[in-house]
Parts: structure tokens; sequence; C-alpha cells
């Protein structure tokens, strides 16, 4: 598979919620693709908000940050196709059977082949011979598993894991482990996690430790 | 300080001379003396409105919370002047109409305003997050803001009205006595400026407000 | 426009598959269809209580219903599924559409059945469809528009009725207006002016504000 190039590059950001705590404070950071990025730092550091802010689901208080595809920056309107995001608070329609859901997904995100693409992103999670149960049946692990295959339902070129081994088991955590070999070779990923196997699977890292405020480049 | 007392003496003077030296107007009898209150209340009602509005759209376009601040004083004010305005209006309908309240358009039209400022005030209250609380609060005002032409001007014309038309009547013409139209439109520039002294020192409050709870 | 039709699609599927807001709201409908004509017996010389009971069954059954929409993705958790693969306003026009068939399906239920018991004189078809169609456009956008704000609050579904119904007084009134002009063959032209011009105010005002519904 052909390697996208991609590239990252977050300015002075900057969150707060309210005005009482400074969640986030000037943080810099730039990352070209391929290659895989962790994003440490203790409980309540920002990790998710940071994350939040790259998926453009929450607006920075201060700052920019940029997503460059082959070269052109994304608008924050444009960029859903370029990202995929999962993160424990993503839950799914319970009504729904797994393929249904990502069949959804697809279609909202206007894939051109949405069951090809929902029953790809199952098979290599390893969801597929449960793929037509409802949501409402399936454990806690299992549902991890289905956050994975909804963040690269799309192919995204940066992908972002919020605390991806959270619910698994070994295998789950091997599904991991391909999924973010497999994207470090054709894009970005970050991966949220104090988890040190998890922590070892990307050799750059931003670090959101109050305590050493500062982005280590590989 | 001075705007205090400045705005305290302009309202009582006007207040003394017209309610002992301007002249009655036939229809009205003494309760022509209603006017230099209900109509300067209902005034900033309307301009409060607009304010809050006008701030609310600002806020979405600039997202500086100063805006914010602006619409939720306003609204709390103008609630207090609509509080006014139909209070005086009811009671004043009650000596001319016979009954404190008989939908009348432009009792429709006040009761519309009154009913709004509730809702946005009521949801602003439940709104955690002081930027959440701005943007969705600014949304609804201006969807809201379409509501107002229909009730204010357009359903008032469908129904009759046996409200008098003192300001804007349909010959567009002011037909008072001097002496009156003096007093009321002091009354009206004096309410004005104690709209906009409260406006600035609740703002200046919510301003503070916030630094304090940053600092704790 | 695929992707709003996806929504949509993924509406009808799960309402077909739960049926909580339909049965509920139509539940609801009927209840209070029968209170009204149980209480207000048959009175076929009466159009104008009767075009007002209509139009409160209406407002009444979409009040206690269409903030589901939201809430339900608020409460299930999945607002954020949607919000990674649409854009705000393409989850809106989306919802917009679907509470807008569901508003269908509870008045071809409801509409039906106010005729047969209140014994309403027959109507004029295309002047009380045009009108009720209308109305109904405009109920549904305010509802989405006011819904998604209110899915955000503390207390969700609690503020939906008092915040919504500054915006469906002027569709209250016209809607009346225009029904009892049609009972009483007189002429609807003016109504059906002000509802469209309102549906598409509101439609239009929503289209620019729904970009600023979701951003944390």
């Amino acid at each position: 598979m052909s390697a996208t190039r991609v590239r990252v590059e977050a300015k002075g950001l900057s969150h707060r919620y309210g005005h009482r705590r400074t969640h986030i404070h000037e943080l810099a950071f730039a990352f070209d693709g391929p290659g895989a990025v962790a994003v440490t730092g203790p409980n309540g550091s920002g990790k998710s908000t940071l994350l939040r802010i790259m998926a453009g689901l929450l607006r920075a208080s201060a700052g920019t940050f940029e997503l460059q595809v082959e070269g052109v920056s994304l608008k924050p309107g444009a960029r859903r196709l370029a990202l995929g995001l999962a993160t424990p608070e993503l839950s799914f329609y319970e009504e729904f059977s797994a393929t249904e859901n990502l069949v959804f997904a697809a279609q909202a995100h206007g894939l051109a082949a949405p069951a090809a693409a929902a029953a790809a992103a199952l098979e290599r999670v390893g969801l597929s011979p449960r793929a037509n149960d409802l949501v409402a049946a399936y454990s806690s692990g299992m549902k991890q598993r289905l956050r994975l295959a909804f963040a690269m339902l799309h192919e995204p070129a940066v992908l972002l894991l919020d605390e991806p081994g959270s619910h698994l088991d070994d295998a789950g955590r091997a599904v991991v482990r391909s999924v973010v070999e497999h994207q470090a070779s054709r894009g970005l990923v970050f991966i949220a996690t104090n988890d040190p196997l998890e922590r070892a699977l990307a050799p750059r890292e931003v670090s959101l430790d109050p305590a050493a405020r500062e982005v280590t480049h590989a | 300080m001075i705007w205090r007392i400045g705005i305290f003496l302009w309202i009582a003077v006007t207040m003394t001379v017209a309610l002992l030296f301007a002249p009655l107007v036939p229809v009205l009898h003494e309760t022509t003396r209603v006017l230099y209150f209900h109509i300067p209340a209902a005034w900033v009602t309307v301009v409060a409105l607009g304010w809050s509005m006008l701030q609310s759209a600002l806020y979405l376009w600039k997202r500086d919370l100063k805006y914010d601040d602006h619409a939720a004083a306003a609204a709390e004010l103008g609630l207090i002047f609509c509080v006014a305005a139909t209070v005086s209006g009811s009671l004043w309908a009650k000596a001319m109409w016979g009954s404190y309240w008989n939908w009348d358009p432009r009792e429709t039209s006040i009761f519309f305003i009154l009913l709004l400022y509730g809702a946005y005030l009521a949801l602003r209250a439940s709104i955690e997050g002081d930027e959440k609380r701005a943007r969705l609060s600014a949304v609804y005002s201006l969807v809201a803001f379409v509501a107002v032409p229909p009730l204010m001007f357009i359903v008032p014309r469908i129904y009759s009205t046996l409200h008098p038309d003192p300001i804007i009547n349909p010959q567009g013409k002011i037909d008072m006595d001097p002496l009156i139209r003096e007093c009321f439109f002091s009354m009206l520039i004096g309410f004005t400026f104690l709209f906009a002294w409260l406006q600035k020192l609740r703002v200046r409050v919510a301003r503070l407000e916030r630094r304090f709870a940053a600092e704790v | 426009m695929l992707k709003v039709w996806a929504i949509l699609m993924k509406e009808c599927r799960s309402e077909w598959r739960t049926r909580y807001g339909l049965n509920a709201a139509i539940l609801f409908a009927v209840t209070s269809l029968t209170a009204v004509t149980f209480a207000a017996g048959r009175i076929p010389d009466r159009p104008d209580i009767l075009a007002a009971l209509l139009w409160l069954t209406l407002l009444f059954a979409a009040l206690s219903s269409m903030s589901h929409a939201f809430v339900r993705e608020m409460e299930g958790r999945t607002m954020l599924l949607l919000r990674l693969v649409a854009s705000p306003t393409e989850i809106a026009v989306g919802k917009l559409c679907f509470n807008l068939l569901f508003l269908v399906v509870v008045e071809a239920v409801t509409i039906p059945l106010f005729l047969l018991l209140t014994g309403a004189p027959s109507v004029r078809w295309s002047a009380f469809l045009g009108i009720l169609g209308l109305g109904t456009v405009s109920l549904a956008a305010s509802s989405t528009l006011v819904g998604a704000v209110i899915a955000q609050t503390r207390s969700r579904g609690a503020l939906f009725a008092g915040v919504s119904l500054p915006l469906l007084l002027p569709v209250l009134a016209a809607g009346v207006a225009g029904t009892l002009a049609q009972w009483e063959g007189s002429e609807i032209a003016p109504y059906v002016k002000l509802l469209t011009a309102y549906a598409v105010a509101l439609l239009g005002m929503s289209l620019l504000l729904y970009d600023h519904l979701w951003e944390d």
C-alpha cells in the first residue's frame, strides 16, 4: 500500500474549560508521516482534549492546528475523511448490528462502497463472525474493537487512538498493534496512552506532562 | 457617579413637569399620565431585545465572551423593563378598556417578548460552561429573532387593535400637545440613558464575576 | 445530499426498530384528542373553537415528542459518531427531514380522527392541507433547532416546550386563523403568505446557525 504524504502541525495550542483550569497550554509540535506518535501525560493532563481538538470536535481556545495531506492544508470542515478517531467516549447505535453501524458511517462519509468498507474494517479487528449481532449484545471488549474498526473504516491519513487497549484481551491488544503498525506504514497514527506496551509502539512523543512541558522529536 | 446623578435629575425633573404641568389628552383623560412611564419602558424593552440579539450575532461571529456578557445583561434588564411595561399597560387597560387583559394585539406582542426573555434566560441557566452557554444561547436568540417581525408588526396589523398610536400612527404624524411631546421625548431619552447605565454596570459585574471565578 | 439521505434512513430504521418516539407521540396525540373532544363534545357549529383545538392538539403532540431526536443521541452517546462522519449542517438537515416525516405520520393519524370525533364541517382540502403543511414545516424546523440546543443543556427535554413556544406563536396564530378562514369560506391568502414567509425565514436562519450547534 502506498503511503500518504501527511503532516500535522500545532502552534501555540491552548484549551481551557471555563476559566478555571488550563487544560492544554501553548502546545507546539510538528510531525511528518508516515509513523506513529505517542501522546503521553498523567490523567487530566489533556490527552483526550488534544485528540478532540485534532479531530475537529472541539474548538481550541487559542492557537492553530494544521493538517496537510499531499501538501494541501485541509480546512476544519473538510477533515472528517482524513481523520479517524477511536475514543472510549464513542458509542454505537445499540439497536443496529455492527455492520449496520459501519455501513451507515461509511454512507455518511460518502464512501463509494460502504458495505465492502464495513466488511473489511470488521475483518481487520476480528469481528467478522459477530458482524450481524446487535451492538446491544456486544461485550465491552467487542465494542472497543468496533471503535477501532469505525476509526479506520475510511482509511484516514491520520488515525487518532485514545486509550486503544482499554477493555481488550491479549488477542485484542494484538489487533491494536497490527492496526498501529499498518497505519504507521501509510500515514500518521497518534496513540494517547499511559500503557508502557502501547507507548513502545510509537518512536515519537508529545508529552502533556505539566511537570515537563516539552515536545520530543525523534 | 456623575451618570447616576444626571439620570436621576433628568427623570425626576421631567416626571414633575409631566405630572404637574402637561395637559391631558381628551380621550385618555387622567390616564394620559401613564404615557410618560409605559411607553419609555416598552421602548427600552424593544431596544434591549434588539441589543441582545445584535450582541448574540457578534458573539457567534467574533467568539469573544464580552459580547455574550452584553447579550445576557440586555436580556436581564429587558425582562425588568418588559414587566414594568406590561404591568403599567395592564393597569391602564383596566382603566380604559375595563379589563386587565384581553389579548389585544399589543398585549400579545409584549407578552411574546416576555416569554422570549423568560425562555432565553431559562435556557442560559441550564447550560454549563461559559463558551457553550454563550454559543447555544446566541443560536437560540438569533432563531427567535425570526419570530419578532410577525409578532411585533404583522399580527397586530391583521387583527385590529384598540391600542392608541401616539407615536407611530397610520398617518405617520405626531399630533401631540407640545408640552406633552417634550415631556414624553425627554422621558424616552431618560429611560434610554438609564438602560445604558444599568447595562454598563451589569456587564462590568459579569466581567468581575468571571475574573473572580478564574482566581479561586 | 447523499449524506443527508443516509442520516434520514438511519433515523427511520432506528425509529422502526425501537418505535420509542412514534408510539409515544401518537399515543399522546390520540389521548389529548380524546380528552379535548370528550370535554368539548361535538361542536360542528363552532369552527373557531375547532380550529383552536386542532392546532393545540398538534402543537402539544409536537412539543411532547419532537425533542427526542437529539436527546436520544445524547443519552445513547452516539452524537460523537454522527459528528465524526457528517458536518453539523448535514446532521441537522437529516434530522429536520426525519422530524418532518415524523410529524406527517402523527398528523395522518390525528387529523382524520379529529375531524371524525368533533363532527367538524367538511373542509376545503387544498386550503386545509396547504395551511397544515406550511405549519408543519415551521413546526419541524423550530423543533430541530431548539431540540439540538436543548439536548445539550442540563435539563435535556424539560425546557423544550417553554423554549419552543415563542418560536411557534406565529405558527399558532396564523394556523388557527387560516384554518378558521378555510371553514368560513373567507380569504386564506394572507395566512398562507404569513405561514410561507415564516417557514422560509425559519429554515433560512436555521441553515445559517446549524454550523454553530456542536463544538465541544
